[in-house]
C-alpha cells in the first residue's frame, strides 16, 4: 500500500509487519509476493532506489550509476582481480540480467543430498512445481525469432554445424523488441523483472515497500530476531537520511544478495562458523569473433543462444552476449591508435561467452568500510575448464566463417585465425592472463544439515536463531552449471510457503 | 587534476581516421560528473590507475618523463606497451582507464554516428519518490 523512498528528518520511521523481507530481487521478490498472497502483512526493504522502465538509463555510465552495486567496481581479491557484478535497485539483479530461465537440473538435488545432507525427498518435485508457476507468472518464452539478432543466429548455426547442443534461450521477457539493452534495464518494459511484477503486486496486496533503505543491522535479543534497522540513503548524493526501524511480528527474511546477506548477519553479531564461507561462482570469459559482414551487437536479444553440451564434461556453459560499444572499448586488447583501429570494427564483431561450472571456493568478509569483500582464486582445474571454454568458442566462431577470433588472453597474439587454435591450447593457466568476470554467485550463507558447516537449514532458517531466514543465492551450497535466477526464485518461494505453513 | 585525467582518457582512445577520440567527447565535463556521482572506491581506483599511466613511461618506453610530456608517437607506444606489459598491475591500471574512457567515448553521439550506431537518449536519472 505504502512506498517510502528516501526520507529526511530527525524522526525515525517505525513500522511493524508480520514479515520483513530484506532485498527485492529474485529471492526477496519471490518471498515477498508469496507471503503477501498468503495474506500476511509484508514490508520489503530495498537498498536501492525504485526505478521504473522509463527511469532506466540508456548509457553504460547511467547503468553503473543508477543500477549497479558500487558502480560495478567490486572485485575479488586473489591471484587475479575479477569484477563481481550485482545490482542495487528495486528488483535487484533481475533488472540488469538477461532474465534467463533454466530449471534446476535434477543432478543438483542429488549433489545437495550427498554433500550437505539434503533430507527432503520431495524437494525436486516442489521446486519444479514452483518453477512451473513462476514460468506462467513471468511469461517465460523462447526469444522470438524476429528479436534474435545476427550474433544469436550465428551461434545457433555454429552449434548445429559442429553437432553440439545449442538452443534458443528461454527468458522472462514478454514481447522482446531485441534492443540489446538488458544490461541497462529494459526501457521497453518487456523484461519481467521483480520491480515491475512482484513488488507492485506486494503493494497492491497491502504490503509496504521501503526503497533507498540499506539495512544496517538486524534487531535481536536472546537469539530472537525482531526486525531491521538502518538509515535511508539518497540514491544520487549518497547522503544519509532518516533512520528506519521495521519490526517483524513473525520473521525477517534476508535476501540481499550473495555478498550483502552474509554481511548483514555479520554486522548484526550473528556470526556462525560457516558465515561468509562456501562462496562459489560461474567465472566467465568472453571471446570476440570478427566477421566480414556486420553482426551488430546493438540489434537483437542481449542473450539469445546457449549451449549446455559441456555442462557435465568439462563443466561449461556457452552463450552469446551482446555488449555495448562502451564496454567493447575496454574489452578489446591494446590502447591508443591500435585500439581505435580495432574498435572501428565494432559492428562486425560478435561476443560469445564460456562460463565455468567452477569448483573453486572462496570467502566473503567485511572489507573497507564494512563493505563485502570476496576472496576468490580459480584453481588449476577451473582454469583448464576456462581455457577449454575459450577453445570451444573458437571452434564455434570458425564454424560459421569468422575471419579471426580475439580471446583476449595475455601472451597470445591479438587475433587468431582458424589455423592458430593450437596457440589457445597452450595459453597460460595463470588467472592474471585472462579477462574473466564472476557471474552467478552462490554461497556465503549456505544451507545444510549440520549447523557447524552451514548457516541455515533447508527451510532457510538460520541455525541457532529464531525468526531469521535467508532466501537468496547465498543459501545455495554448490554451483548449478546453469543460470541461477529460476532456482533462486523457486527456493525462495518454498521457504516463504513453509514459513507461512508453520507460522500462520 | 581534471585536465590530467582527461589527458589519460584521450591517450587510450585518440582520434583516428575520421573517428573522434575521447578528447573530442568533452572528457572534462564527463570527469566532473564522475567526480560528483561515483562512489569513492570507484573514483580512487580510476585516479590511481590514471596516475600509473602518467608515471610509468620509464617502465614502458624507458624515458623518465610523465606521459603528458611524451611526443604523440611515444605516448601511443607507451599505452600500447602498458597493455602488453608483463606487470599485471600495469595492465589492470590501463584496463581501468580504458573502461572509464570507453564510458565517455562510446556514449558520445558523434562517435556513435561515425560508427553507424543509433545515438543514445539522455539518461533520466530519475526514480520513484512516492
Amino acid at each position: 500500500m505504502t512506498h517510502y523512498a528516501y526520507q529526511t528528518g530527525r524522526e525515525t520511521l517505525e513500522l511493524e509487519v508480520d514479515y520483513v523481507v530484506v532485498g527485492s530481487g529474485a529471492g526477496g521478490g519471490s518471498a515477498a509476493v508469496t507471503l503477501a498472497r498468503g495474506g500476511a502483512s509484508v514490508a520489503v526493504v530495498e537498498a536501492g532506489a525504485w526505478r521504473d522502465p522509463e527511469d532506466y538509463p540508456y548509457t553504460l555510465y547511467g547503468a553503473f550509476r543508477d543500477l549497479f552495486d558500487e558502480w560495478g567496481s567490486s572485485v575479488t581479491m586473489g591471484r587475479a582481480l575479477s569484477p563481481v557484478l550485482q545490482a542495487r535497485t528495486m528488483g535487484g539483479t533481475t533488472v540488469i540480467n538477461s532474465a534467463i530461465v533454466v530449471r534446476t537440473p535434477g543432478d543438483i538435488f542429488q549433489l545437495w543430498k550427498d554433500q550437505v545432507g539434503l533430507d527432503d525427498p520431495d524437494m525436486p518435485e516442489t521446486i519444479w512445481t514452483y518453477q512451473d508457476q513462476i514460468e506462467r507468472e513471468l511469461s517465460v518464452c523462447p526469444v522470438p525469432t524476429e528479436s534474435m539478432g545476427r550474433s544469436n543466429v550465428l551461434a545457433l548455426q555454429a552449434a548445429e554445424n559442429l553437432g553440439i547442443e545449442g538452443h534458443v534461450i528461454e527468458r522472462s521477457v514478454k514481447g522482446c523488441l531485441g534492443q540489446a539493452q538488458c544490461l541497462q534495464g529494459c526501457r521497453a518494459g518487456r523484461k519481467q523483472s521483480t520491480n515491475v511484477t512482484w513488488i507492485p503486486e506486494v503493494r497492491r496486496r497491502g504490503g509496504t515497500v521501503l526503497s533507498c533503505a540499506p539495512v544496517r543491522r538486524l534487531m535481536h535479543t536472546q537469539g530472537r530476531v525482531q526486525g531491521v534497522e538502518g538509515h535511508f540513503v539518497h540514491p544520487q548524493t549518497r547522503k544519509k537520511g532518516s533512520r528506519f526501524q521495521v519490526r517483524a511480528r513473525r520473521a525477517v527474511i534476508v535476501a540481499a544478495s550473495v555478498t550483502h546477506s552474509p554481511m548483514i548477519l555479520w554486522r548484526s553479531g550473528l556470526k556462525t562458523p560457516a558465515l561468509g564461507k562456501g562462496f562459489r561462482a560461474h567465472p566467465g570469459t568472453a571471446t570476440l569473433g570478427s566477421f566480414d559482414d556486420p553482426v551488430d551487437m546493438t540489434v537483437g536479444a542481449t542473450q539469445g543462444m546457449a549451449s549446455t553440451h559441456f555442462r557435465n564434461d568439462p563443466g561449461l556453459k556457452l552463450e552469446t552476449l551482446n555488449m555495448p560499444l562502451e564496454l567493447i572499448a575496454g574489452r578489446l586488447a591494446g590502447a591508443g591508435k591500435t585500439l581505435m583501429d580495432r574498435v572501428q570494427n565494432y559492428r562486425n564483431l560478435a561476443l560469445w561467452v564460456a562460463a565455468v561450472r567452477a569448483q573453486s571456493v572462496g570467502t566473503i568478509r567485511p572489507g573497507i568500510g564494512g563493505k563485502p569483500q570476496v576472496f576468490y582464486t580459480m584453481n588449476k582445474a577451473d582454469m583448464l575448464r576456462l581455457r577449454q571454454g575459450s577453445i570451444q568458442l573458437a571452434h564455434l566462431f570458425f564454424a560459421v566463417g569468422a575471419k579471426a577470433i580475439m580471446p583476449g588472453v595475455h601472451g597470445l597474439p591479438y587475433a587468431l585465425g582458424p589455423d592458430q587454435i593450437h596457440l589457445l591450447e597452450n595459453a597460460s593457466l595463470d588467472p592474471r592472463a585472462w579477462t574473466s568476470i564472476l557471474t552467478h554467485l552462490f554461497g556465503g550463507c549456505t544451507m545444510g544439515a549440520e549447523a557447524g558447516k552451514s548457516v541455515c537449514d533447508f527451510d532457510g532458517k538460520v541455525h541457532g536463531t529464531e525468526g531469521l531466514y535467508v532466501a537468496d543465492a547465498s543459501i545455495i551450497p554448490s554451483v548449478l552449471g546453469v543460470n541461477p535466477q529460476h532456482t533462486i526464485m523457486a527456493l525462495s518461494r518454498r521457504i516463504a510457503t513453509r514459513l507461512m505453513e508453520r507460522n500462520l | 587534476m581534471t585536465a590530467l585525467f582527461a589527458f589519460c582518457l584521450g591517450a587510450v582512445l585518440p582520434p583516428a581516421d575520421g573517428l573522434p577520440g575521447a578528447k573530442d567527447c568533452d572528457p572534462s565535463g564527463f570527469l566532473r560528473r564522475l567526480k560528483k556521482e561515483s562512489p569513492l572506491v570507484f573514483r580512487l581506483s580510476f585516479y590511481l590507475s590514471a596516475w600509473v599511466l602518467v608515471i610509468s613511461p620509464l617502465i614502458t618506453v624507458f624515458l623518465p618523463l610523465p606521459a603528458f610530456l611524451l611526443p604523440k608517437s611515444l605516448l601511443d607506444a607507451h599505452v600500447m606497451r602498458m597493455s602488453r606489459s608483463r606487470l599485471y598491475g600495469l595492465r589492470q591500471a590501463l584496463l581501468m582507464v580504458k573502461t572509464v574512457a570507453g564510458m565517455c567515448w562510446g556514449a558520445d553521439p558523434q562517435v556513435r554516428r561515425a560508427l553507424g550506431l543509433k545515438p543514445y537518449g539522455e539518461d533520466p536519472g530519475t526514480w520513484r519518490t512516492d
